[in-house]
């Protein structure tokens, strides 16, 4: 017989300690010690207690009401929250009780020296440190009291003051010895050549023309300019527009599939001429080779001795040829000459050209970076915009455009363009928790189109 | 072992130039601060030669730097500031996050600040080059001075380039009275303003000569402010430049008002007893800067005295006897323009642009005034008794005293550019004005040949000329012939007393004679000097030259021919007038 091993013991061994300790059954001790500890700790269950010793009755405020900002400086007067861990709950008492304490820097200190920094303190004298600490913040005052504001110009720069500086008769590396020792050290400033292009005025003069008031010629003159760039422009466009667009026939947006199915179409068997077929295959020899065998034909001796006499002859009559041409090279000699110095001459100028190109380029605006620079429209005025007088003036153009645009002319600036900011693409959807149409659920509107 | 390999781009212009990038990693900058900086300093990018190998061949056109350029920036002691200054950013930034208000205060009163008076003189070593170079800085400032607050533009910078462009006019009006140190050879005139004016469609242009530097600058017309659009114009870049150059013009208004012996920051005279009442209302900064802005109350100098007249050595120099004469001749003409409108008394009305009036009129030594109500520093009134000239900009007025002219603005204008006083009938009330020609055409260009009457816009004497001319012709004709049969009288006395000499040759001691020169030897000479002074000419400008005297010679033909056409075309024309006269009579 075997004993079923899903069924409790109903009697085991308590014979050794060890198996006495195994089946004896502690909790309700273990619950108890660990609420006796409970206890000690946190203080009586709120079960045990009273009701007086729970609560009190709050007949008069103890303090008064605090505000949100005094609150909040007790808050910060706290010490922080995180440190909360650190700090013991427990109410069971240090079991040792003479814990010695780690003492402050204060309490350190010696009792004698103590009293005598209270005294020394008392009599105002200070120690090397204390005194350089204020002398320091003075400094720190004063230097800010000096130190003038940004728009306050109170000296000459350019004013010379120290007398070694102007003496033209030492030596300059003297002078800049001799100042090594003052402070003020002579700074070299490196003659750079300056990229800005010199060859434009910093404000051009203006044309007559644009004068509030012009004389009819001037105006004329100006309005004449202006027209000719235009028409110079408008030719450019007309150009551009024959070369490019024009030159593409221009097909219906519709038609475009036909043409292109005709197109790819082309040299296919086409089922609506018959007769073409017939033509490419005519009856008798329906099949051709695309390389028929070659016949291996031999010369005879006599066309082999043609044929060598032929090509000496040919070679003696090169060579008679290339001396013929020797002694009229001689005889050419002056031809050769002029034509060297021609095209010596033609170098000449050449180069001169080129050279003449490149002053040219370097009085014009530079490119400095990705665009370059385009000459701004002209500023004018039609003549039904004149009116004669300053009171019913009317101004064109801005001043501030001018002189940035004067800037980058005279490569200053670089033409930039405005950075655009690509803003980000975002696709938008509806939650599905508000997908439903609120004029539907909420105003509960039927819209109906056969009520209208 | 064997030799290192060169690296490409190691050594000629792949290494002189670098790229933006580049430069802002090797100097530890922002773009914007390194923008800043570049422009503070003066450096710009540049064109390489050859971009490929520039680029160290990178494709695509990249801004470069010279190499040379970047290394002086990394010894900017600003570069720190700029530092300082991001880091202050980001200080002031957390305490307003965390709103720890108290030291975002304190962070704030102690903010680093950026000083650029060593650039200054860095970039223009002496006052003559920052003078140079003031015409951008002048027209930006006044400019920006017409400014509300912008993005990027405080109101601070628009306010202190109002002071200083308001000080600067008073320098150029002042400066008038700056004595003339002239010596026998060379007339260095010390300041002058020779001021020309020119309206434009959007603006007034200024030329001044100021220490031997001839300074032009543009003022906006005074309107309201117009916004302008983002994509043409970076405003922060400008804004840059307007910060240099407030600083730059703040230090050559020092120095000129201390060459002009007057006090900076400017002081006027009332200010020691000022209206008790006056005082109590305003600031003292505002009430200098409200009469800096008037430029009709001159400022207190700092060493009184009256004003010198300046005198020319008379230095016996046979020399430079011409060159004295002409030194001479000049200062006197400045001594009149300087005094073109003394004595005068001109009242503005309200429409009038009040600024550059009043800044023109004081510059030519002429007493200004307005309405009490429109500006502060009206010295009189309209109902002013002494006023010589009204400047209106209306058709019509109601009520007009007799003792004055009543003249359009453009008067004023027209008569400093022409030097001199014009006749007020074509600029009366109400009347068409003349066209407002601009003075900065090249007038002198020589040999082109002008029509009469276009010249008579320019130039007044020219019409009095023509004038004279025509009545000549009518009158007395007989008159030259005389004169020049006295000179041929002179001249036979003289051949007489020649030949009476040649009789008597005996001895005996005669008086000695003048030797004259003949003018046609000196004349010879001078020819002989001014070839030999020609052939100096360096072979790099003699195509020039040559180009130029050639395009000379053809414009002399071309006025000359055009002359006589006009001359043969006049007296065909005068012809005929007078036979219609006979045939009418």
């Amino acid at each position: 017989m075997i004993p079923t091993t899903n069924e409790k013991k109903k009697r085991v061994s308590k014979k050794n300690k060890s198996s006495w300790r195994k089946h004896i059954d502690t909790k309700d001790v273990d619950d108890f010690l660990e609420e006796q500890r409970l206890e000690q700790r946190l203080g009586e269950p709120f079960e045990v207690l009273k009701d007086e010793q729970l609560f009190t009755v709050d007949t008069t405020p103890k303090e008064k009401q605090l505000s949100t900002k005094e609150k909040k400086r007790l808050r910060l007067l706290a010490p922080p929250k995180c440190f909360s861990m650190l700090q013991s709950h427990s109410k069971v008492p240090d079991p040792i009780a003479k814990r010695n304490r780690v003492r402050t820097k204060d309490e350190r200190k010696c009792p004698i020296l103590k009293r005598k920094e209270i005294e020394r303190k008392f009599k105002g004298i200070l120690k090397y440190r204390e005194k350089q600490r204020i002398d320091d913040r003075k400094k720190h005052d004063d230097e800010k009291l000096k130190e003038v504001e940004n728009d306050k110009f109170c000296k000459d720069i350019w004013e010379n003051n120290s007398k070694l500086d102007s003496d033209e008769w030492i030596d300059k590396v003297t002078k800049r010895h001799t100042l090594r020792g003052t402070g003020k050290l002579n700074k070299i400033i490196p003659r750079m050549k300056t990229s800005k292009n010199e060859h434009v005025s910093n404000i051009e003069t203006p044309h007559p023309g644009i004068s509030y008031n012009p004389s009819f010629k001037d105006h004329n003159d100006l309005l004449i300019e202006i027209a000719e760039k235009e028409a110079k422009i408008i030719k450019e466009e007309k150009h551009l527009n024959r070369v490019t667009k024009d030159v593409f026939k221009k097909v219906p947006a519709g038609e475009t599939g036909a043409s292109w199915l005709e197109e790819m179409s082309q040299g296919l068997p086409n089922d609506q001429d018959p007769n073409d077929e017939i033509e490419e295959y005519p009856g008798d020899n329906p099949y051709k080779s695309v390389n028929p065998p070659v016949e291996n034909k031999k010369k005879t001796e006599k066309q082999r001795r043609k044929q060598k006499e032929q090509i000496l002859l040919r070679e003696s009559r090169l060579l008679a040829k290339q001396e013929k041409k020797k002694t009229v090279e001689i005889h050419k000699l002056k031809m050769i000459k002029a034509q060297i110095e021609n095209r010596e001459k033609k170098l000449q100028k050449q180069k001169e050209r080129k050279e003449k190109l490149k002053m040219f380029k370097s009085k014009e605006t530079k490119q400095l970076g990705q665009l370059k620079y385009e000459e701004p429209d002209m500023v004018f005025s039609m003549r039904e915009d004149l009116t004669g007088n300053l009171r019913n003036l009317r101004t064109k153009g801005s001043l501030l455009t001018d002189r940035f645009r004067s800037l980058q002319k005279r490569n200053i600036l670089a033409v930039t363009a405005r950075h655009h900011h690509k803003k980000a693409k975002v696709k938008k959807f509806v939650k599905p928790g508000f997908k439903d149409d609120w004029k539907k659920s909420v105003a509960n509107i039927n819209i109906c189109p056969t009520m209208k | 072992m064997v030799a290192h390999r060169k690296k490409k781009y190691s050594t000629g212009e792949g290494a002189q130039f670098i790229s933006r990038k580049a430069a802002l990693k090797k100097l530890q900058l922002s773009l914007n601060d390194f923008r800043r900086l570049c422009i503070i300093k003066g450096i710009y990018p540049r064109e390489p030669r050859n971009r490929k190998r520039a680029q160290k061949g990178a494709p695509g056109i990249k801004m470069l730097y010279h190499i040379k350029d970047i290394q002086f920036l990394l010894y900017e002691p600003i570069i720190w500031k700029l530092r300082e200054y991001k880091i202050f950013n980001r200080k002031v930034g957390r305490a307003k996050a965390v709103k720890d208000f108290k030291a975002m205060r304190r962070y704030l009163a102690n903010h680093p600040t950026i000083k650029l008076d060593h650039i200054v003189k860095e970039r223009y070593p002496s006052f003559i080059d920052a003078l140079r170079d003031l015409d951008d800085c002048l027209t930006l400032c006044f400019l920006f001075s017409t400014f509300p607050s912008l993005p990027h533009i405080p109101r601070t910078q628009s306010d202190l380039c109002r002071r200083l462009s308001m000080e600067f006019l008073h320098a150029v009006i002042e400066a008038k009275a700056f004595p003339i140190v002239a010596s026998y050879s060379t007339y260095t005139i010390g300041f002058m303003p020779e001021i020309e004016y020119g309206i434009f469609a959007c603006c007034y242009y200024y030329q001044a000569e100021i220490k031997g530097q001839t300074i032009t600058w543009i003022v906006p017309h005074h309107f309201s402010f117009e916004p302008q659009s983002k994509a043409e114009v970076d405003f922060k870049i400008m804004s840059t430049f307007v910060e240099f150059y407030t600083i730059m013009l703040g230090f050559v208004n020092f120095r000129l008002y201390h060459t002009l012996n007057l006090f900076y920051p400017p002081k006027f005279a009332i200010m020691d007893n000022p209206n008790e009442g006056e005082k109590a209302l305003a600031d003292e900064n505002i009430f200098v800067a409200e009469r800096v802005a008037a430029l009709n109350i001159p400022l207190s100098k700092s060493v009184l005295g009256g004003e010198e007249e300046t005198e020319i050595d008379n230095f016996d120099l046979q020399e430079n006897a011409e060159a004295t004469e002409e030194a001479r001749k000049e200062i006197e003409s400045i001594k009149v323009l300087k005094n073109l409108f003394k004595g005068m008394k001109f009242f503005l009305n309200r429409e009038v642009p009040r600024e550059p009036l009043v800044f023109i009129i004081r510059c030519f030594g002429g007493e200004v005034s307005w309405d009490k109500s429109l500006f502060i520093g009206a010295t009189f009134g309209e109902t002013d008794e002494s006023i010589t000239h009204q400047i209106v900009d209306r058709p019509s007025m109601e009520k007009k005293y007799i003792s004055r002219y009543y003249i359009q603005p453009q008067w004023i204008f027209d008569c400093v550019n022409t030097r001199s006083l014009l006749p007020v009938s074509k600029y009366f009330m109400g009347e068409i004005l003349p066209p407002h020609l601009s003075p900065f055409v090249d007038k002198d260009r020589d040999e082109n040949y002008i029509p009469p009457e276009e010249r008579a816009l320019y130039d007044q004497d020219a019409v009095e000329q023509m004038h004279k001319e025509e009545s000549a012709d009518e009158s007395d004709k007989e008159s030259p012939n005389k004169e020049e049969e006295d000179e041929e009288d002179l001249n036979e006395n003289f051949k007489d007393v020649e030949v009476s000499d040649d009789k008597k040759v005996k001895l005996g001691v005669t008086p000695g004679q003048i030797e004259k020169e003949a003018p046609w030897k000196k004349k010879r000479e001078e020819r002989q000097e001014y070839k030999l002074r020609e052939k100096m000419i360096k072979k790099k400008h003699r195509n020039l030259y040559k180009s130029m005297m050639n395009a000379k010679r053809e414009r002399g033909k071309q006025a000359w021919l055009l002359n006589k056409k006009r001359k043969l075309h006049d007296e065909k024309e005068k012809v005929k007038t007078k036979s219609k006269k006979k045939i009418n009579n």
